[in-house]
């Protein structure tokens, strides 16, 4: 449990009061003021479980990557004995980043400032002129390694905390992990990055990526109205994409369910309940299935949890606090309907800038022709230059700004579309369920979560 | 010219200039004004005319690039994701959502830009009509009121197609010098 506290900021405003639950409305101070941004590092990034990649990015011995867990580097290296480890990359002795390269394989890191030395594990080996001692006497060796985070792989994604004896990931997930489980559990050998992520930088607050990524499906009728336009998705008429079910918990996490039925014709037969689970993977597969994983997701799903997969699969939504997850179609003009996976961290850098971080992954099992084809599309579709994301770079900023306006700072961003459709009596899954058209629940509870643990003792 | 005066000029060796059409040779010259043209079409976001200067069987990729020490560097550039990763096709699918929707909000209002393009050295190839250029590109970048210039350098790796009196581009590779771009998106053409 944590333990409550009434956070203040220095003229007396508190998080309570930025945050109203009576009226679901967010003060738009809350997005970028500087104070505030200090405690979320603390208190937010210093606390929660943060996805930091995949681990098929290191798949040897010595294998490593550097990444950002909030604003601390990490040094993310693979064992001798295959398991991995997280390590503050900062060196004990004077605070240099001690590996200096994005990738690569290394037994040893040795800090390039006064040369402290360091196992991949972490363990310090010693500084240079062993006999005249640079790390004196008073602290012992086994105090002088790399800072250790606590680490989860999870579906092959590496997770990572500095919160001890915090929630274990799996508390973390909650309700919501039946779900995840259905994307990242789903088969054999899991999920596999076709590459290092795109990273580029976006001069905005990092919750405005956010708390869209909890499920905000209005802000796809809109900003991204051009999928109707052009692409012709949904037959021009994007509103039917939106009717489906939005699954999330008070923890934040939220997801998208979408009815294969109201995306595709040729999937209207899915409706009747008379086509095989072989026939409906024949026709249209969830994002990044091929028919031939069939065996595998009987063998790694329940039953409901595969009826739902296949019939209405989770395709949007994010993981509190900074991960968007995308399993999505992009359907071609030759009726193909490309399936791809792609996940993106926002990793804060400031309360003005955001690192926007793009991992594009495939079944490992799924034949290479397939994977090759995801690549292209998510790199068209999403992340740096795809077309549909690009559209989100401008909003973000310009809200960011608006935020700072003597005005308005106390402008309210508004949570009140709210669910009234009680869930379906069949619906199979666990967790808060949202039935109906698109709503604003989720991303509500994207706000209840961060009040939460914005108002957590440290 | 005297004979105190270095005859030789050459910055590298013979291998490095083997095929190289010389600057200020009239290829050299035609080439150059392709692409000081081309820079001028996207600048102006002309796209529907720079998409005539493409040749149907184009590759366009943009690699991801990542820091990697002195003896690595063939590792930092990442040709697996990318950040363009097109065919002529996908590019024509681009320009048309930006020419052909009421709603590509990434570029409406446009960015103000301007491709400063240096540094053409034009290699001949096996065959007389494709020229391997290379060109150094400098893209600036202005949003809104935003005082900063958004900023963007990079090589180009070009194959270019003679096409009659002029060429189309068959393949551009752009080396991009940041491992983490400072723009907000690619929504633009480099």
């Amino acid at each position: 449990m944590l333990d409550r506290t009434r956070t203040t900021l220095s003229d007396g405003t508190t998080i309570d009061d930025l945050i109203n639950v009576q009226t679901r409305e967010v003060q738009l101070r809350a997005i970028s003021d500087p104070e505030l941004y200090d405690i979320e590092m603390r208190k937010v990034f210093g606390k929660t479980w943060l996805l930091l990649g995949h681990e098929s990015e290191i798949p040897n011995p010595g294998d490593f990557i550097t990444r950002l867990m909030g604003s601390d580097p990490v040094l993310i290296t693979r064992q001798k004995d295959g398991s991995i480890k997280v390590l503050l990359n900062v060196c004990p002795h004077r605070g240099m980043r001690v590996c200096t390269s994005d990738a690569g394989n290394a037994k040893v890191h040795t800090c390039i400032y006064h040369g402290w030395a360091f196992k991949n594990d972490g363990d310090f080996i010693g500084a240079p002129v062993a006999g005249e001692k640079m790390h004196g006497d008073i602290l012992p060796k086994e105090k002088l390694g790399l800072t250790q985070a606590r680490s989860h792989l999870y579906g092959g994604l590496i997770f990572a905390t500095w919160n001890f004896d915090g929630p274990s990931f799996d508390e973390f997930l909650g309700e919501m992990k039946w779900y995840y489980d259905m994307l990242f559990q789903r088969t054999d050998r899991g999920l596999e990055v076709l590459g290092p992520p795109q990273r580029f930088t976006i001069k905005a607050n990092w919750k405005t990526a956010c708390e869209q990524s909890a499920a905000d499906g209005f802000h796809t009728l809109t900003l991204h109205r051009w999928l109707g336009e052009f692409a012709k998705f949904g037959d021009g008429d994007l509103t039917t994409s939106m009717y489906g079910t939005e699954v999330g918990s008070l923890q934040g996490h939220a997801l998208r369910c979408m009815p294969v039925a109201n995306k595709f014709k040729q999937a209207a037969g899915f409706r009747d309940g008379n086509l095989t689970l072989e026939e409906k993977l024949a026709i249209v597969p969830p994002p990044g299935i091929t028919k031939e994983m069939l065996p595998e997701l009987i063998r790694n799903l329940t039953p409901e949890q595969l009826g739902l997969l296949v019939d209405s699969p989770p395709q949007v939504g994010g993981m509190f606090p900074n991960v968007l997850i995308a399993f999505i179609y992009v359907p071609q003009p030759d009726g193909e309907i490309i399936g791809l996976t792609s996940l993106h961290t926002y990793i804060p850098k400031g309360p003005d800038e955001l690192e926007f971080c793009n991992y594009i992954l495939a079944e490992k099992d799924a034949p290479e022709e397939h994977k090759q084809k995801a690549l292209q599309f998510a790199v068209r579709m999403l992340g740096t230059s795809g077309m549909v994301e690009q559209d989100d770079s401008d909003t973000w900023p310009h809200i960011t700004q608006t935020a700072k306006g003597a005005a308005g700072r106390n402008i309210t961003m508004k949570y009140q579309a709210i669910c009234n459709t009680p869930p379906r009596p069949d619906w199979p899954g666990p967790a808060l369920v949202y039935e109906g058209f698109t709503k604003d629940d989720t991303q509500w509870n994207w706000w209840l979560a961060y009040r939460d643990l914005m108002n957590s003792a440290l | 010219m005297n004979a105190a005066t270095p005859t030789d000029f050459s910055v590298a060796d013979a291998p490095f200039r083997a095929n190289r059409v010389p600057v200020g040779s009239p290829a050299y010259n035609q080439i150059t004004e392709f692409l000081y043209e081309e820079a001028w079409l996207l600048d102006e976001i002309r796209l529907a005319e720079w998409v005539e200067r493409l040749d149907d069987d184009l590759r366009y990729t943009c690699p991801v690039r990542q820091t990697r020490p002195l003896n690595q560097q063939a590792a930092s550039i990442v040709r697996t994701v990318m950040h363009f990763d097109e065919t002529y096709a996908s590019i024509r699918g681009r320009v048309g959502r930006i020419t052909d929707t009421r709603s590509a909000w990434a570029e409406d209002p446009p960015s103000r830009t301007r491709r400063l393009v240096t540094n053409i050295l034009v290699e001949a190839t096996d065959k007389p009509d494709e020229f391997e250029v290379k060109s150094y590109l400098l893209c600036s970048r202005s949003r809104f009121d935003e005082t900063n210039l958004l900023m963007l350098s990079c090589v180009r790796h070009d194959l270019l197609r003679r096409h009659g009196a002029s060429f189309k581009l068959a393949r551009r590779e752009i080396i991009i010098d940041q491992t983490v771009l400072g723009f907000p998106n690619l929504a633009i053409f480099l």
